[in-house]
C-alpha cells in the first residue's frame, strides 16, 4: 500500500543540481521524515512532488497514479496538500477566510466551506482566532494555520516542510501531538524538520539527503546512529536534543 | 437597533435619496455631470472584478467601452437594431476580446499585465481611428459616428431630458454592486482575492489562479461594454478620442486606487471624489491645462497611498462602523 513513490527525480536549477536521482517510498498512514543540512535540497523534494516545478527527470507516483509534472491545483483536488516553509498566509483576510479559501477544494458552497474550515480550525485548538487577521498572528499561529490550510482540503497525503520551526519547545511538544493525531486519522505524511527531537519522536522512518542525495534511510534510532549522517548532516557542533 | 437592522435602514435610506436625487437638481449641467458620475462609478465597479479582486491592474479598460459603443451604434445605424439588443451583442464581443487578452496577460505579474492592456487599447483605438470600413461596415475613422435623434423613448434608449439617463445608468450600477457582493461571497470571489495575494499558496489549495482571473476578465469586459452602448445613447457621438482613450483606462484606475481596490463600495466613493474634481478642472482648464485633473489625480493617489493604502473605504468604513454599529474592526477581517 503506497502512497507516494519516487523514482529516480533530479531537479536542476541552471548548472546546479538540487536533487540527485532520488528514491523514495511512502506507505499509507505513515509519518517519513526528511532531513538534511541546510541546502540539501529537501524544500525542492516538496515542490517537484506538489507541482510547484516538474522534475527535470523522474517519475513521480501518487496512490497509483503518475503525477510528474501535474500541476498544483490538480494535485491538491487528488488529495495531496503542503504546506510552505516561508508561510503565506492571505494577510488581509482573516484566519477563517484563509482556511474557507482551502475547503473550497472540496464544495462549491460557501455556507459548508466555512462550517468546515470552523471544524479544522477547531481540532486544531485555534477555533478561538478564527475573526483574527492572518496578517497579525504570531509565527507560531502562521504555522498553525499553514496546517489548517492543508486540512481543509481534506488530504490523503500531507507534505510538512519545516512547520515547527520558530516555536517555542512546549508549542513543538503540542505539534507533535497534533500530527501524531492526524497520522491516527489515516492521513499520511512527509515532513521536514529540523528540529531533531520532534523528527525522532514523530518518524516511522526517516530519510537524510545531502547536496540532493539520499545518503541513509531507517528507522529513527538507527538514523541517530548512522556515522555517515552524524558526519554529515549533524557535525560536530550539533547536539542532539 | 442591531447593526444588521442598522445597515439595512441605512442602505434603503441612500437609496430613496439617489433615486429622488433628480428631484432636487433641476439644473441639465448638474445632472449631466451627475450621470458621468454614476457611469464612472459603474465602469470602476466593473473593472473592479478583475482590477480589485484578482490582484492585476487592467489599464485597458476603455478598449472595452469602445466596443460597447461602437457595436451598439454601427448595428443601430445601418441595421436598425435595438441599442438594447446591441448592448448584449457589444458585451459578448467585449468578453471574446477580453478573454483573448486575457488568456496570454493574466499569468503575467504585476507591470507586463498593465502594460500589455495598455497595449491592447491603444492599438485598438489607433486601429479604428484609421479604418472608415470594415466590410459593409462603417465605423467612419477619427471622425467617428453621430446618433440622429429618433423618436424619444425606453425602446429607442433616448430621451429629451437627462433623467431617464440617471435612473438608467443608477439601475445599472446597482446591479453590478450587488453582483459584486454576490461574487465577494463566492467561491469565485475567495479565489480571486486568494489568487491576487498569494498566487503559489491559492494553486496549493485547490485554486487555478489563471482560470479565476479569466473568468473575472470575462465578466468585467462584459459589464464594462454594457456602460459603452449606454455613453453613446447618451452623448449620441462617439469617436474614437472620447470613447477608446487612455485617459478614460487611467481614470477607471485612479478612482478604483483611490476610493478602494476590492471593495464593494469603493469605487462609487472614488468616482464621487474624483468626478467633481475632473468636471472642475474640464471646465476651468480644459483649453489652458487639459491634462491639469491627471496631475491632480495623481497627487491625491501618492496622498491616499501614503496614508490610506487600502483607499478611502478603509477609514469610511471604520468610522461608520465606530458611529453607528459600535463594532470595530481593528482586528477583524472581512
Ligand atoms: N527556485 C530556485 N531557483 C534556483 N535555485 C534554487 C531554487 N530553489 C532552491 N534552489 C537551490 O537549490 C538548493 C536546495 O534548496 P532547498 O530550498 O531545496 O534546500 P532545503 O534543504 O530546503 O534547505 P533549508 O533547510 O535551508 O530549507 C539550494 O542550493 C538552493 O539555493
Ligand atoms: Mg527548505
Amino acid at each position: 500500500m503506497t502512497m507516494l513513490q519516487v523514482d529516480n527525480m533530479t531537479k536542476e536549477f541552471g548548472g546546479l543540481r538540487a536533487i540527485d536521482s532520488l528514491d523514495l517510498t511512502i506507505k499509507k498512514g505513515m509519518i517519513l521524515g526528511l532531513i538534511g543540512p541546510n541546502g540539501a535540497g529537501k524544500s525542492t523534494a516538496f515542490n517537484c512532488i506538489a507541482g510547484s516545478f516538474a522534475p527535470t527527470r523522474g517519475e513521480i507516483t501518487f496512490d497509483g497514479t503518475r503525477i510528474t509534472g501535474e500541476k498544483p491545483w490538480n494535485l491538491c483536488k487528488m488529495g495531496l496538500a503542503r504546506t510552505f516553509q516561508i508561510v503565506k498566509p492571505f494577510a488581509s483576510k482573516s484566519v477563517l477566510y484563509n482556511v474557507t479559501v482551502a475547503s473550497f477544494a472540496t464544495t462549491g458552497s460557501r455556507k459548508i466551506a466555512e462550517e468546515k474550515a470552523v471544524a479544522v480550525l477547531e481540532s486544531l485548538n485555534f477555533g478561538d482566532k478564527k475573526d483574527i487577521l492572518s496578517g497579525n498572528l504570531t509565527i507560531a499561529d502562521r504555522k498553525r494555520l499553514e496546517i489548517a490550510k492543508a486540512l481543509a482540503t481534506e488530504p490523503k497525503l500531507l507534505l510538512l516542510d519545516e512547520v515547527m520551526a520558530g516555536l517555542r519547545p512546549n508549542e513543538v511538544d503540542e505539534m507533535v501531538d497534533i500530527l501524531k493525531a492526524l497520522r491516527d486519522r489515516g492521513i499520511t505524511i512527509f515532513v521536514i524538520e529540523h528540529i531533531m527531537r520532534a523528527i525522532m519522536a514523530l518518524s516511522d522512518r526517516i530519510v537524510v539527503i545531502q547536496f540532493g542525495k539520499k545518503i541513509a534511510e531507517g528507522l529513527p534510532s538507527e538514523i541517530a546512529n548512522n556515522e555517515k549522517v552524524i558526519k554529515a548532516y549533524l557535525g560536530e557542533d550539533y547536539v542532539v536534543a | 437597533m442591531n447593526h444588521q437592522h442598522f445597515n439595512k435602514v441605512m442602505i434603503v435610506g441612500l437609496l430613496v435619496a439617489a433615486f429622488a436625487l433628480p428631484l432636487v437638481v433641476r439644473s441639465a449641467t448638474y445632472m449631466h455631470i451627475l450621470v458621468l458620475l454614476l457611469f464612472y462609478a459603474y465602469l470602476t465597479t466593473s473593472w473592479n472584478i478583475v482590477g480589485g479582486f484578482a490582484g492585476v491592474l487592467p489599464l485597458g479598460h476603455a478598449a472595452f467601452v469602445g466596443i460597447g459603443a461602437y457595436t451598439s451604434t454601427i448595428l443601430s445605424l445601418q441595421y436598425g437594431v435595438s441599442p438594447w439588443l446591441g448592448m448584449l451583442v457589444g458585451g459578448v464581443l467585449a468578453t471574446i476580446a477580453g478573454v483573448i487578452i486575457g488568456l496570454p496577460t493574466l499569468k503575467m505579474r504585476g507591470a507586463y499585465f498593465a502594460l500589455a492592456t495598455i497595449a491592447f487599447a491603444e492599438g485598438f483605438r489607433v486601429m479604428v481611428e484609421n479604418i472608415d470600413y470594415i466590410g459593409p461596415l462603417k465605423l467612419n475613422g477619427p471622425r467617428g459616428l453621430q446618433i440622429p435623434p429618433l423618436e424619444t423613448g425606453l425602446t429607442s434608449f433616448m430621451f429629451a431630458t437627462k433623467e431617464p439617463y440617471y435612473y438608467i445608468i443608477l439601475v445599472m450600477l446597482l446591479a453590478v454592486m450587488l453582483l459584486t457582493y454576490i461574487i465577494s461571497r463566492s467561491k469565485l470571489g475567495y479565489y480571486l482575492i486568494a489568487g491576487g495575494e498569494e498566487p503559489e499558496a491559492a494553486m496549493a489549495l485547490g485554486v487555478n489562479v489563471a482560470r479565476a482571473r479569466l473568468i473575472a476578465m470575462a465578466v468585467s469586459s462584459f459589464l464594462t461594454a454594457l456602460a459603452g452602448t449606454f455613453y453613446a445613447q447618451f452623448s449620441l457621438y462617439i469617436h474614437p478620442k472620447s470613447i477608446i482613450s487612455l485617459d478614460m483606462s487611467f481614470e477607471i484606475a485612479f478612482i478604483a486606487l483611490i476610493g478602494g481596490r476590492g471593495s464593494i463600495i469603493g469605487p462609487l466613493l472614488g468616482a464621487m471624489l474624483l468626478r467633481p474634481v475632473s468636471d472642475f478642472c474640464r471646465i476651468y482648464f480644459g483649453d489652458t491645462l487639459p491634462g491639469m485633473h491627471l496631475i491632480i489625480f495623481g497627487l491625491v493617489l501618492i496622498f491616499v497611498m501614503y496614508y490610506q493604502p487600502r483607499g478611502l473605504q478603509e477609514p469610511l468604513s471604520r468610522m461608520y462602523q465606530r458611529l453607528f454599529t459600535r463594532k470595530t474592526l481593528a482586528t477583524t477581517g472581512r
